[in-house]
């Protein structure tokens, strides 16, 4: 390949100004002397030129709007999400902390105590029912209150 | 203020961040994406999809870098996955240009012969970049229309600037033959 024709490659490159600062100068010193370059190198500027200038497409006002109305729904919902996650994490930790406590207080209540306090057999059992059955309760209380807060954001998404 | 601020500020979740940072980039994202995807209704579609990947993704962002490039190339991505889902020949089909109906009717609009003779050769090459395949006239947006630099381009496109520099050659080589292809049509002089 001659140099010319080396060079002439460069002209689509050099129109669209991605040519190092090395390889530029190595073409204008050839166009300068090459008039058949230089003119083709004017067509691919022109070229250049032209798409430069195409009309730009404009986005729809209500495009910008509906972008914004989602992200904040987005964001709405993902702030909710949070709110349920630290509830869910303290619901876990009030119940791990009842059920490890309950045992010391089963134990209390069932051996060294229960003479002291006259407390017998029958009313362990009654205080035992009526403690899981109370853990139940709020259990279920928590659920739905967690299912309340989520409706919406199902709706949502 | 600065763009650097504006994506700081929306790292940390700052609303008013976001508004400034879609003002800015609105016209030329979606520029972008009808030009890659050539359907307005999808570029609309990609548009909002680009966004909230954007709040989604904005602390993976690496500060170092060009927001523009990153933010044209969540766009990339997400346009890429709708053409992977669409038919294989879809991504060759010549398609018209992205021009918007109000740019259309004005075109129909009482004018001086220059400017309908601008707008005919500007209807000319939109189609001929829209008729080529979507790598090249990606790569036309990116440098003529966005004015990005080539490593900018580079990050957009996860390609080395040796294959981006070869990719505009031929893009532009390409779109020249299909301007000259066409009956009694030459390249003409900028206005």
């Amino acid at each position: 390949m001659s140099e010319h024709e080396r060079l002439r490659e460069w002209l689509a490159l050099a129109a669209a100004d991605a040519l190092d600062a090395e390889e530029r100068r190595e073409l204008d010193r050839h166009l300068a002397g090459c008039r058949d370059c230089a003119a083709e190198f004017e067509r691919w500027a022109s070229l250049a030129g032209w798409l430069k200038c195409l009309p730009t497409p404009q986005a729809p006002a209500q495009l910008i709007e509906r972008v914004r109305a989602r992200i904040g729904e987005l964001a709405v919902a993902r702030a909710e999400r949070q709110i349920d996650q630290r509830t869910l994490v303290w619901l876990v930790v009030f119940s791990w902390t009842v059920t490890v406590a309950s045992w010391p207080v089963v134990r209390l209540v069932s051996q060294g105590m229960a003479s002291w306090l006259d407390v017998g057999f029958v009313h362990t059992w009654f205080w035992m029912v009526g403690f899981t059955a109370v853990s139940w309760l709020g259990a279920a209380v928590a659920a739905a209150m967690l299912a309340i807060r989520q409706r919406p954001a199902r709706r949502m998404l | 203020m600065g763009l650097e601020s504006e994506v700081a500020r929306l790292r940390q979740s700052d609303p008013e961040a976001l508004g400034r940072l879609l003002d800015r980039y609105q016209h030329r994202l979606y520029r972008y994406l009808c030009r890659l995807v050539r359907n307005p209704q999808t570029a609309e579609d990609l548009f909002q999809q680009t966004w909230v990947r954007v709040i989604e993704r904005i602390r993976q962002y690496d500060p170092s870098r060009s927001f523009e490039a990153w933010l044209f190339s969540v766009a990339r991505n997400l346009a890429i996955d709708h053409l992977r889902r669409r038919q294989p020949e879809a991504l060759d089909e010549p398609m018209p240009s992205g021009a918007t109906r109000g740019e259309r009717l004005a075109a129909d609009a009482p004018s001086s012969l220059d400017l309908l003779l601008a707008r005919e050769r500007d209807e000319r090459l939109a189609e001929a970049l829209a008729g080529l395949s979507a790598i090249y006239s990606e790569v036309l947006t990116l440098r003529f229309e966005e004015e990005m630099k080539l490593e900018e381009i580079a990050q957009v496109l996860e390609a080395p600037l040796s294959t981006v520099k070869t990719r505009l050659r031929r893009a532009i080589e390409a779109l020249r033959r299909t301007l000259e292809a066409r009956p009694g049509a030459s390249i003409p002089r900028e206005s």
